[in-house]
């Protein structure tokens, strides 16, 4: 790569995106005037909307108690010290019988006046009906209370609890009718809620208090005393509000008159909160924020990661082609390499600032409108040290570089900018997928995770601005972070380069569509084997059925657990034919003309059948080693999960069913798939590599497997499965091999455990138990056999020479004689062929 | 300078299947000589064009030019090249200035030598005056001229003009054509595409006609009148092309 050419192209496409009035615009402007526009407006909403008055009115303020519910200085207040934040009596407007024949107050308009004046009027003739109301609701609440009661009590109170229901329902239906006439009534009210207080209520109070300070209180019921009423309407939010706010009032207030009903009666304040829990808060006011920028960052410097790389990136990409200067770059003699990494630079110095950018706008403004608000409880939260903002710009890096390759990719891909702009869409959704996952509370860093795209860095991030890890323990993930995001970053630039190559995709026209044509073209011009395309799509359709069939993953199954695990092992057989063995058999019959080819289905020469028998058997012991040792990096298993498992390894169940689900269907379905189809596909096309379909194949099979271990395993065993099938032709190994590899750690579970403990065997093999669960393990002998063997007969197999064909090369339709027509479709033993190569050729000479 | 031997490619359409664009194509071009592909549109001059550009691959057959072959060695063959087609290929946002320029740094000019040959260049195709003016706000003459700077700013041995003078008025077009014409006075090894028979004429030393991706006729103008006992180059043109679809439609029919 030429890095002269790289800096020309990258200083060209910054300077021509600072000229693009658009680019700068959202890059710089945006971010930087959308934020305090939006701190304003909030502040604007704050002052405007939320201090409206509202107003509540007290039915007989005279009956109230000591000490003083309202304000004496303000009767149109209540007493701001009942209120944790004292401005808040000033949003609520009280009114009284008193006010009744008043003059208009200040700051009321004559209709609302008039309009209270006629309520307050009804509503003291109505008192009575009022006080019946809040009598009923106290005495059917009680009635219920004392049924729940009495239903637990047993069979002998059944009469007084059938007695005591009828009631219950006697008593809804008197409440129900009276509520019916009060909500007539109260729904025009011009108050959002009201209190009524029962006559006498003081008086009756203080009577109270003085026979519990005397400890007569057999002869005056305390608890029948009529009680005050609040009335609201839950459906309108304004009374809702207001009535939180008196509730908070009230609470206090009664704190006051509890305290003085227990001082007189003698008693300790405390007697009312047995418990009386102290709880302490240690979380610093640094925590606290770290708290909050902890899970607003990563999100933030994903989105406007994405955001900030993808539109440059489409104008760079498809806008480039669109415009014709792409063949004009091409012409040059820069390469499609260095081209694709001065773009992409240039994307990736947009994307970061654009992210960088938010961010400091974002966290400056939210600052200053969170100072703004101050004792709203928020006002804890401070700026991010200068140690977190650096840690964000660090990660602002991997990230932005995935998805400025990945978005230039996809640019590429696209054929104009409008297709590239459609693009947008999907890749948002699946960051912000990741994204969602990361900012879960339950999900934090670990190994595996560390090396997924975007979670990775975000996770890493999170942490890093949280307050829970320390730098030490984290910075082992800094290389897998960046390494990991470095890689995906060189797969999707590979990809765009690619694409370079790609003459379709470099000169794709705006071609109609036409779905019945492309049907009709995949049935009629059938190659002997898959194209990569119809692999993908095979892929995708093994993935998608496997989707489908996962909520069924739990049947709901009775019985013993024996007859259960049967059961999960039938139906893991049918279920792997289904989603894994039918897609590429079906397919391979519809879409190719030779199904033997696609499918591999030939003998092979006896080394590799051996091959076959041999290389699991060797594998095994360093295969389970390998996994063991690297418990560490992945993700605890579900419990459910491992329970699933479990199960398909039951010893009671008899030996072949375990083998039929474990051993037998996936050796048959999977190898059909991924080395039958798959491979096949991925080895098709005019670029023929070696490893790149062994790896791609390999890559799908671990995907299906979704557990992360088995991931990684199959992921491993993939390659040598693919190796195998590509040196030899054929599926035959690798049936054989994916059979007896799962059939041994079926049979592993039947074997008895002295069989492995016993002294011959004890230097191969050690058993270890741990949490109820043994497992066999390979000692260092066995293990360095495994591996010297292993090791010997994969560089023999990827060093075997290169069978023939077993049904000749491959003839594609691009590989036929080229003649000057466009009928190319024609079979090629057709003989009008060599009649139109003649009449060709007599046309040229005789003009 | 320039040798093309059975150079083949094909296309996959959905509609068509597999489409030969350009069927066993052969010629060679010396330096000094302008070298003229007549045909219509579609006849495959662009995509012919285009593989000895090193754009697109050859399906079949081979092209060396300069001594380079342009599917194995593509970057040495686009250093001695220089290209250019009807569609401009202007970047809005840059000036005529900086474009230029910009194409003799990819090119590995030294700032020394690029900077006299940019003023000597802007000089004699009189662009002194647009300078400074942005792609976008250029006329397409303006375009044409840039274009043309582009092509010759690092003075290749080889030039292929790809219908350079579609679309333009007939002033810019004759400047044109006199820029390739005094290009090949100066020892250049010249492509031509057009379907303007005037041009032929004027500035073709041989020339080949390309119908549906084949040569039918190649020569000098006069050999070609010779051979073909038609002094017209048009009608020469015509009758060919028409020969051609007779033959053609008799054997698909």
């Amino acid at each position: 790569m030429n890095w002269k050419n790289v800096k020309l192209v990258f200083l060209r496409e910054v300077r021509d995106q600072l000229r693009d009035r658009r680019t700068l615009f959202m890059v710089a402007v945006l971010p930087l005037l959308l934020y305090p526009a939006l701190g304003v407006g909030m502040t604007y909403m704050t002052v405007n909307f939320s201090e409206q008055e509202r107003t509540v009115m007290i039915l007989g303020a005279k009956d109230l108690p000591p000490p003083p519910l309202l304000d004496p200085q303000k009767p149109d207040r209540f007493l701001p010290e009942y209120f944790s934040a004292a401005s808040d009596a000033n949003k609520l407007r009280v009114i009284t019988e008193s006010n009744l024949g008043q003059p208009i107050e200040p700051g009321i308009s004559p209709d609302v006046h008039e309009a209270e004046q006629d309520f307050l009027k009804q509503a003291v003739e109505y008192r009575g009906t009022l006080e019946q109301l809040g009598v009923l609701s106290r005495s059917r609440a009680a009635a219920e209370e004392k049924s729940v009661r009495l239903s637990y009590a047993g069979p002998e109170k059944k009469a007084e609890l059938d007695a005591c229901v009828a009631s219950v329902a006697e008593l809804k239906h008197q409440e129900s009718e009276l509520k019916a006439k009060v909500d007539l009534w109260f729904s025009n009210a011009p108050v959002q809620v009201m209190i009524v207080v029962p006559t006498g209520f003081a008086t009756k109070l203080e009577e109270a208090n003085r026979q519990l300070a005397n400890r007569t209180g057999n002869e005056v019921q305390v608890d029948d005393m009529p009680r005050p009423m609040i009335l609201q309407n839950s459906a309108d939010e304004k009374s809702q509000l207001a009535s939180r706010r008196i509730r908070e009032a009230l609470t206090k207030w009664e704190d006051h008159l509890r305290a003085a009903r227990l001082e007189q009666a003698g008693l300790p304040s405390s007697l009312s909160s047995p418990v009386d829990l102290t709880s302490v808060d240690v979380a610093a006011k640094d925590d606290l924020s770290a708290n909050l920028w902890s899970k607003l960052f990563p999100a933030l410097l994903v989105m406007m990661g994405v955001t900030g790389a993808f539109y440059p990136a489409v104008d760079l990409g498809a806008g480039e082609k669109e415009r014709g200067t792409m063949e004009t770059l091409l012409i040059s003699p820069a390469r499609r390499s260095e081209i694709v990494m001065g773009k992409f630079m240039t994307v990736m110095v947009f994307s970061l600032s654009t992210a960088l950018l938010n961010m400091l706008s974002m966290g400056m403004t939210g600052q200053h409108v969170l100072s703004m608000a101050g004792s709203g409880g928020m006002g804890a939260v401070s700026f991010p040290s200068a140690v977190s903002l650096m840690w964000v710009i660090f990660l602002a890096f991997p990230l932005s570089a995935l998805f400025s390759a990945t978005s230039l990719a996809l640019a590429m891909f696209a054929s104009s900018s409008k297709e590239g702009q459609y693009y947008l869409t999907p890749l948002l959704m699946v960051t912000m997928g990741l994204t969602m996952f990361c900012l879960s509370p339950a999900i934090e860093i670990q190994p595996y995770y560390s090396i997924l795209p975007v979670a990775g860095p975000a996770l890493l991030l999170k942490a890093l601005l949280g307050s829970g890890a320390s730098l030490s323990e984290l910075s082992v993930y800094f290389l897998p972070v960046i390494g990991s995001s470095i890689f995906y970053s060189i797969v999707a630039l590979n990809w765009a380069i690619s694409l370079f190559d790609r003459e379709e995709v470099l000169f794709s026209q705006a071609e109609r569509f036409d779905l019945g044509l492309w049907i009709k073209h995949i049935l009629r011009d059938k190659d002997p084997v898959p194209s990569r395309t119809e692999a993908a799509i095979c892929f995708a359709m093994i993935v998608l059925t496997q989707f489908a069939a996962l909520s069924s993953m739990k049947p709901d199954l009775g019985g013993d657990s024996q007859a259960r695990n049967f059961t999960m092992l039938m139906w893991q057989t049918v279920y792997l034919i289904v989603t894994v063995g039918l897609p590429p058999v079906l397919m391979a019959i519809l879409l190719t003309s030779s199904v033997r080819r696609t499918l591999k289905l030939f003998w092979p020469r006896w080394q590799y059948l051996l091959l076959g028998f041999v290389l699991p058997v060797v594998l095994q012991p360093i295969a389970v080693e390998l996994i063991h040792q690297l418990d560490w990096f992945f993700p605890k298993l579900p419990a459910e999960m491992a329970e699933f498992m479990k199960s398909l390894s039951d010893p009671n169940v008899d030996w072949w069913w375990p083998l039929l689900a474990i051993a037998v269907a996936p050796a048959v379905c999977e190898e059909l798939a991924f080395r039958g189809f798959l491979l096949s596909g991925f080895q098709s096309g005019r670029q023929r590599s070696f490893w790149t379909p062994i790896l791609l194949s390999a890559v799908c099979f671990g995907v299906v497997h979704m557990i992360a271990h088995q991931v990684f395993n199959a992921m491993l065993l993939g390659i040598v499965l693919g190796l195998l099938a590509v040196r030899s032709r054929s599926l035959v190994p690798g049936v054989i091999f994916h059979f007896i590899f799962n059939g041994m750690q079926v049979l592993q579970t039947r074997i008895p455990k002295t069989v492995f403990e016993s002294r011959e065997m004890q230097w191969l093999f050690s058993v270890e138990s741990e949490a109820g669960q043994t497992a066999i393990r390979f000692n260092a002998p066995l293990l360095a056999i495994s591996g010297l063997l292993s090791l010997g007969l994969i560089t023999w197999l990827v060093r075997a020479p290169i069978d023939a064909d077993p049904e000749g090369p491959q003839r594609r339709f691009s590989d036929l004689p080229p003649m000057n027509s466009d009928t190319l479709t024609l079979p090629e033993n057709d003989p009008r062929w060599d009649q139109m190569r003649a009449n060709a050729a007599r046309g040229h000479n005789s003009i | 300078m320039i040798h093309v031997e059975n150079l083949s490619k094909s296309f996959f359409d959905l509609r068509r299947g597999d489409v030969l664009a350009l069927d066993h194509v052969s010629f060679d071009v010396a330096p000094g000589e302008i070298f003229g592909l007549l045909g219509p549109n579609g006849a495959g001059k662009t995509t012919c064009l285009r593989m000895l550009s090193t754009v697109l691959k050859p399906t079949g057959g081979r092209a060396e030019i300069a001594g380079f072959d342009v599917a194995t060695q593509p970057e040495q063959v686009r250093s001695h090249i220089g290209f250019m087609s009807n569609n401009t290929g202007i970047y809005d946002r840059m000036t005529a200035w900086e474009f230029v320029q910009y194409y003799g740094r990819l090119y590995g000019m030294p700032e020394d030598v690029l900077t006299p040959r940019l003023e000597q260049i802007f000089q004699r195709l009189q662009m002194n005056d647009f300078r400074d003016v942005l792609g976008s706000k250029m006329s397409t003459g303006m375009k044409q001229k840039v274009s043309i700077a582009r092509t010759i700013v690092h003075d290749p041995p080889v030039m292929i003009f790809d219908e350079p003078t579609s679309g333009l008025d007939v002033l810019v077009a004759r400047a044109v054509v006199q820029t390739v014409d005094s290009l090949k006075s100066q020892g250049k090894c010249i492509i031509f595409s057009t379907h303007i028979m005037r041009e032929v004429e004027k500035l073709c030393d041989r020339v080949a006609i390309i119908h549906r991706g084949k040569i039918l006729a190649m020569g000098t103008l006069p050999e070609l009148a010779d051979r073909y006992n038609q002094p017209d180059v048009e009608e020469l043109f015509f009758d060919l092309i028409q020969a051609h679809d007779e033959s053609y439609r008799q054997t698909t029919s």
